[in-house]
């Protein structure tokens, strides 16, 4: 993820004389957009230097090989690379000289954009060849190698008796890992992505194995919980290789019901109500009229089309389907036969994704079910006043909360990323209740406790990696 | 370190000479928690505190927090004590801050669905108050009546409601938490923990009071449930039992809670109250939501507990057992005292689970009632509990179970639940090489080690001498090792209750 790094960095450039006096914003805005006319030579530098080498990832052996390398304890000789590899990995690297350089995870797919600090010349994990899933006969969880596609989690559960019920808000081709080394917005309507982690197959920033939480059980009563404490910023504490996820049992027969709301208020209004009635449900997936143009272009879209994935009992399935019907009064239309964008063949779901891919996304809203409506009117607005096309996908938790994923038809420039980011950072300040909580938004908080939180988790990782190995800090 | 009578005077000087008591008798009310401990364990820890006090305000936890920079005495948090490891009785004596004078409810937030509570309220106040404006909390542990709210998250606590509602910590939005420095921490945003990267509420979610003070906390609230149900069927013995919770699970059903009680607890609770049911093993399930949905769980477990050899109860033995599901360890007054040994376990292994904590029970010769209930799709809470009367030398010998048990946890996959005072010896057994990640969290948080000291990761004894101030947690290990020994080497099996003997041999 690298957000502590970014902010780490940040925390130090102001402290620097000549910087000193540009206000904190501005910097980021510097760091972020790469405005190399206001940044001193030396930070030009840092932004300018990216991982030397990328390392394919086949067994956590090498991993460990790979640390043990960088703490000293072992030699590059013992990478068994051929003699032409060696000196290339050993010349990139700069191995001998006084310099730190650590390890650092490649998302598969990244939602929004890349870290600002990149690592600085050191090694770059890609895992896309680890993506192993492992099924327990009559328990209801996975090992899932971090390289391993969420679909094919997603299709491989169901036939194997389980559901996976978290899926991303944005249909994107995501890997698991990209909850942890990336962005991923992985949510059910019970919860976010880390209430189904149990635990996290690691590699401390010493070579071990090191499994944080259990693979089992879930955590309860077994001192710090590390594991959901660092959440999304896991990898900068140590290297993930695989997550321990509980799944769901398959239920019986399963329904997506699609509603088409052509107001935004009735929308919100549904969306209150149903958070309200204790309806299990797995997962409820809403695009405004831009997003299921993208999503089912064959289909005319509405202004909000709101999916809900329910399972159950056949007889059960009828009934929820009745009181949903008339918890979301108001809606235009319903249909029973609209693809939902998850259980579709494998090629049509990356297929699809490619076309999401295209926009521009800044991150997630969070935001009251009530105040949707509002929100969708505001972004509408701040789309036109910047002449790029807008368009949400969100989801909705029983707590009565939705996570908005607004996005932007536009080229996926930094600049504009910044400045549209920016836009919906004020948009969201206006939303009673909502909250923008991109990686940016957290640059920018000021906030005591939250910069406390903030140190603390830096000084945690200090302790943590002593060795300086994952995802180093990096001071101006 | 200065004086205890100094000590006394700045305490007395912060909060009022009827908030701060060092009388023999206060003392020793809070030199053990809700486990039994023989009077052996006063040789190496200073269970008695020097002083006792009742902060009731942040700012007066805050400034006693403070003060122990000047008194150089060690602070022990303490809620409503229910909790069997430790975690809140003294090693080395200090202050112990007594939080239930923090109780108020500080607000509803209908319209975000949040409660804000301090965090010596119970667990069962706090829910009558949630329930009498409409709503509901997603969990309420299983001691609620005594349980405080901060107690409970600090020992990473699991409860009724938590299958269909979730767990404890994603329950939490955000806490107010004094520092080992006497600063207040908020630990996540309030507008929205989840979304939030920096959300350190899990850090203190099981704690045991060792990074901070909670001193207020902001719960998640849900609507009330539209219908609620209590069902129970009776099972022939326990793994039938196991396995029809197991079924439950992979039927896709969702109970708000399903607990296995067996026989013996039932024989326990005969004992006590002639109204209790009649001793068998019962699963006792509790459905909430819309009604629909209710009738059409019932018709479903029903079936499942028919193919799993169950017959169904009546409902008022049901709404009778529900009714009175917190006054679980009523069994104490039979023998003095009582362990619980509470362990998480795989939901797949729960057959299997159950059988072996009755098995052990068996072979140290002790009574007690095996109890497990469901907490999500892949964990169950396997809770026995045994009788031991620790005024006399066999008394202490019963520790040895819950040793036997969390070793059995841990064979099936699953952990002990809590560390605190009395188990540390399973922290590396529960974390392996990531226990160095669980220390850092300490010595980042407190490294002058000034809250809750000397536990969860660490034992330290009552002395202060080199080579005496700890014991290896190998070695407490092994103490209780000799325990579970020694109670397989007594010839007679406990005789608590009568009837429960001739059940058993009947």
């Amino acid at each position: 993820m690298g957000l502590l790094r970014d902010w780490h960095y940040i925390e130090r450039a102001v402290e620097i004389p000549a910087l000193s006096e540009m206000i904190r914003e501005a910097l980021i805005r510097a760091l972020f957009v790469r405005d190399d006319r206001v940044l001193p030579k030396d930070l030009i530098g840092d932004l300018n230097r990216g991982p030397a080498v990328t390392v394919k990832v086949k067994d956590d052996a090498e991993v460990r090989k790979l640390v043990r390398v960088l703490n000293g304890q072992e030699s590059t000789v013992s990478l068994g690379l051929s003699a032409e590899d060696y000196h290339y990995f050993r010349t990139r690297l700069g191995v001998g000289r006084t310099r730190e350089f650590g390890l650092v995870g490649r998302p598969k797919t990244l939602l929004t954009y890349d870290w600002i600090v990149p690592e600085q010349r050191g090694v770059q994990l890609d895992f896309s060849s680890y993506a192993g899933i492992e099924f327990t006969e009559g328990a209801h969880r996975a090992i899932v190698q971090v390289g391993a596609m969420w679909k094919r989690l997603y299709d491989e559960a169901l036939g194997n008796g389980h559901m996976a019920p978290f899926v991303p808000t944005v249909p994107l081709d995501f890997a698991i890992g990209d909850a942890f080394y990336g962005d991923a917005p992985f949510a059910s309507y019970r919860g976010d992505f880390g209430s189904y982690v149990n635990g996290l197959r690691t590699i401390s920033p010493y070579g071990h194995r090191a499994r944080v939480g259990f693979e089992e059980v879930a955590n309860n009563g077994t001192a710090y919980d590390l594991l959901h404490a660092t959440g999304p910023l896991a990898s900068e504490f140590f290297i993930p290789l695989s997550a321990a996820v509980r799944l769901d049992p398959k239920p019986a027969a399963r329904k997506t019901l699609t509603y088409a709301f052509d107001d935004g208020a009735k929308t919100a209004a549904a969306f209150d109500k149903l958070t309200r009635s204790g309806q299990p449900i797995t997962w409820v997936h809403v695009t405004d009229a831009s997003a299921a143009k993208i999503l089912r272009p064959a289909v005319p879209a509405e202004a909000f089309t709101v999916q809900v994935s329910i399972g159950g009992t056949a007889t059960g399935l009828a009934a929820k389907e009745k009181a949903l019907d008339a918890l979301l009064a108001g809606f235009k239309s319903k249909a029973a036969d609209v693809p939902n964008p998850f259980d579709v063949p494998a090629d049509a779901y990356r297929k699809a994704a490619e076309s999401v891919e295209r926009s521009l996304f800044v991150g997630e809203v969070r935001l009251p079910a009530r105040a949707f409506g509002d929100f969708a009117a505001r972004l509408r607005a701040y789309g036109d006043q910047m002449a790029a096309r807008t368009g949400l996908y969100a989801s909705i938790r029983e707590t009565g909360t939705v996570s908005v994923f607004p996005f932007f038809a536009t080229p996926k420039d930094r600049t504009r990323a910044y400045d549209l980011s920016k836009g919906v950072n004020t948009i969201a300040s206006k939303v009673p209740g909502a909250v923008f909580v991109s990686r940016l938004a957290h640059l920018w908080s000021e906030e005591s406790h939250f910069r406390r939180r903030m140190d603390l988790l830096r000084r945690l990782k200090l302790e943590i990696d002593t060795a300086h190995v994952v995802q180093p800090l990096v001071a101006p | 370190m200065a004086s205890l009578d100094y000590a006394h005077r700045r305490l007395v000087n912060t909060l009022g000479p009827e908030r701060v008591a060092r009388g023999e008798f206060e003392r020793m009310v809070y030199s053990h928690d809700f486990a039994s401990l023989p009077k052996i364990a006063l040789l190496q820890w200073r269970l008695y505190p020097d002083f006792v006090v009742l902060p009731q305000t942040t700012g007066e936890v805050s400034a006693l927090v403070k003060l122990s920079d000047e008194s150089d005495l060690q602070i022990t948090p303490r809620g409503g004590g229910t909790g069997g490891s430790g975690g809140a009785v003294p090693n080395r004596g200090g202050v112990m801050i007594d939080m239930r004078k923090m109780s108020r409810i500080v607000g509803l937030d209908a319209e975000n669905r949040t409660v804000t509570v301090e965090a010596g309220a119970t667990w069962k106040d706090t829910a009558d108050y949630v329930e009498s404006k409409g709503f509901a909390l997603p969990v309420v542990p299983t001691n609620g009546v005594a349980s405080t709210v901060g107690g409970a998250i600090n020992s990473g606590a699991t409860g009724f409601g938590g299958y269909r509602g979730g767990t404890l910590r994603d329950a939490i939005v955000s806490l107010e938490v004094v520092l080992p420095d006497g600063s207040v921490l908020r630990t996540a945003s309030d507008r929205d923990a989840a979304g939030n990267f920096a959300n350190l509420t899990p850090l203190f979610f099981g704690a045991e009071g060792t990074l901070g003070i909670i001193t207020k906390a902001t719960l998640r609230v849900m609507p009330k449930p539209e219908a609620a149900k209590a069902l129970a069927y009776a099972l022939p013995d326990l793994e039938t039992g196991g396995a029809f919770l197991k079924s439950l699970v992979d039927a896709g059903t969702m109970p708000h809670h399903a607990v296995l009680l067996d026989r013996d607890h039932f024989v326990f609770q005969r004992a006590l109250r002639s109204d209790a049911p009649e001793p068998m093993t019962i699963v006792l399930v509790s459905l909430q939501g819309p009604k629909d949905e209710v009738g059409d769980q019932e018709k479903t477990i029903d079936d499942l507990a028919s193919k799993g050899r169950g017959s169904k109860l009546p409902s008022d033995v049901a709404g009778h057992l529900w009714d009175a599901r917190y006054e679980n360890y009523g069994a104490r007054r039979l023998s003095r005292g009582l362990m619980v040994s509470a362990n998480l376990v795989p939901v797949a292994r729960l057959p299997e689970a159950v059988e072996k904590a009755a098995e052990i029970r068996d072979k140290l010769k002790l009574n007690g009632a095996i109890q497990a209930y469901l907490v999500d799709s892949t964990t169950a809470v396997l809770a026995p509990y045994v009788l031991l009367d620790d005024t006399r030398p066999s008394g202490g010998t019963a520790l040895g179970f819950v040793k036997r048990m969390g070793d059995a946890a841990f064979e099936l996959d699953g952990h002990p639940m809590g560390l605190g005072l009395f188990f540390v010896f399973n922290l590396r057994k529960m974390h392996g090489n990531a226990t160095t990640f669980i220390s850092s969290v300490k010595t980042v948080f407190d490294p002058r080690k000034k809250i809750n000291g000397g536990k969860t990761l660490e034992v330290w004894t009552k002395y202060t001498w080199p080579g005496l101030r700890a014991i290896p947690p190998p070695g407490m290990a092994f103490g209780l090792e000799v325990a579970a020994i020694l109670r397989r080497l007594k010839p007679t099996r406990d005789r608590f209750v009568r009837a429960y003997e001739s059940a058993r041999e009947g």
